[in-house]
């Protein structure tokens, strides 16, 4: 098995060093809603790109996990910026960012309810009607335990995954953030989400904020992969078999695309050590 | 229906200081005002506290470098 692969998030800053090391990067993901309001003119780089190197599309914006409809117009958007580009796949968080007209400017964890579910779900199934291909779906990071949830996360998530035709973005920075700020274990979480249902892994690093006794981590991607979250992925590389993507993600405080790729490098590592432990799902032969 | 009443009020106090401030001196009466269903007053009554304020730190810090460079707001 040898299908895993392994890219960066495209950011301008990046550019000329992604473009100079094509050859240790399989697969380079752009953010959709940096193209959205751009001319066809502006998009040209972006189009070139993909011709030159898989590309994926990653939104930011839609607000999938909320009980109000997304809006058309934003997955119009979404829809002709993939019938442009015609990325490998595309992909959205599983938040929601505005609620009555207030824009809040950040993906916001929604409550944890039935009713969150059947909007995302409802979302979902919107969104690969109008662009055509279900997104993948990623988890995300908080900084608030969700007012009003009824389950925690593994349970919310594993309902929405099960039941659409989204497959899993695992960010594991945001798992391992939200595993240390609310107190739960990460590897648990990898073990109770459906494991055919992962496809790509995001990657980033963090910071602790706040005051003495009231600590957490906050993912900014402003810093380097930390230690436990290789091995969060080498737990889902040995239990989840079929081939990943693996994107680190790095959105200021640039280091050098050397100490990028190095990321890129022990990330591939972490895979390789996952994927020799790899045991077959319960009733499958080996 | 509830539902996105209470989405809209978690924006408002995410991103609304002066929303905030009224709801954390008195979470009850600013819940009922916006609506909430019995067990949602209840749920925002207790409230994470703390995990609210550093949220609306990291929001406000992310719109006052807003201007100094592109969005920073990828997950």
């Amino acid at each position: 098995m040898n299908a895993d692969r392994f890219g960066l998030g495209w950011r301008p800053r990046l550019a000329a060093g992604i473009l100079a090391n094509l050859d240790r990067i399989d697969i380079v993901e752009v953010i959709a809603d940096d193209y959205f309001r751009a001319s066809r003119h502006e998009r040209r780089p972006l189009r070139t790109l993909a011709a030159q190197t898989p590309v994926t599309l990653h939104g930011v914006s839609l607000g999938l996990a909320s009980a109000v409809p997304v809006e058309t117009k934003r997955l119009d958007d979404m829809a002709r910026l993939c019938g442009e580009v015609t990325p490998e796949f595309w992909s959205e968080h599983l938040a929601f960012v505005r609620g009555g007209g207030i824009e809040i400017g950040h993906l916001a964890a929604p409550p944890r309810t039935d009713a969150t579910i059947e909007g995302a779900l409802a979302n979902l199934a919107r969104a690969k009607q109008i662009v055509g291909v279900a997104p993948q779906v990623e988890n995300v990071a908080t900084l608030i335990d969700p007012p009003a949830s009824d389950r925690d996360e593994a349970a919310w998530l594993s309902a929405i995954i099960r039941n659409s035709e989204s497959k899993l973005l695992l960010d594991l920075h945001n798992l391992y953030a939200n595993s240390l700020n609310f107190h739960f274990n990460s590897k648990e979480f990898i073990e109770r989400v459906p494991r055919e249902g992962i496809e790509t892994i995001h990657l980033a690093g963090g910071k602790w904020i706040g005051r003495d006794g009231a600590q957490r981590l906050l993912d900014d991607h402003l810093h380097d992969v930390p230690d436990p979250v290789y091995e969060l992925l080498e737990e889902v590389a040995a239990r989840a078999p079929q081939p990943l993507t693996v994107i680190l993600e790095r959105d200021g405080n640039f280091p050098s695309i050397e100490s990028l790729l190095d990321q890129l490098d022990r990330a591939r590592q972490a895979v390789r050590r996952g994927r020799e432990r790899l045991t077959p799902a319960p009733g499958v032969a080996a | 229906m509830s539902q996105s009443r209470l989405e809209v009020f978690l924006a408002r106090i995410y991103v609304d200081q002066t929303a905030r401030e009224k709801f954390l001196a008195d979470p009850r009466a600013e819940a009922t005002r916006a609506g909430l269903a019995p067990h949602e007053i209840e749920d925002v009554v207790n409230i994470d506290r703390d995990g609210l304020e550093l949220f609306a730190y990291s929001l406000e810090h992310k719109r006052a470098h807003k201007y100094g460079r592109k969005k920073n707001h990828h997950s």
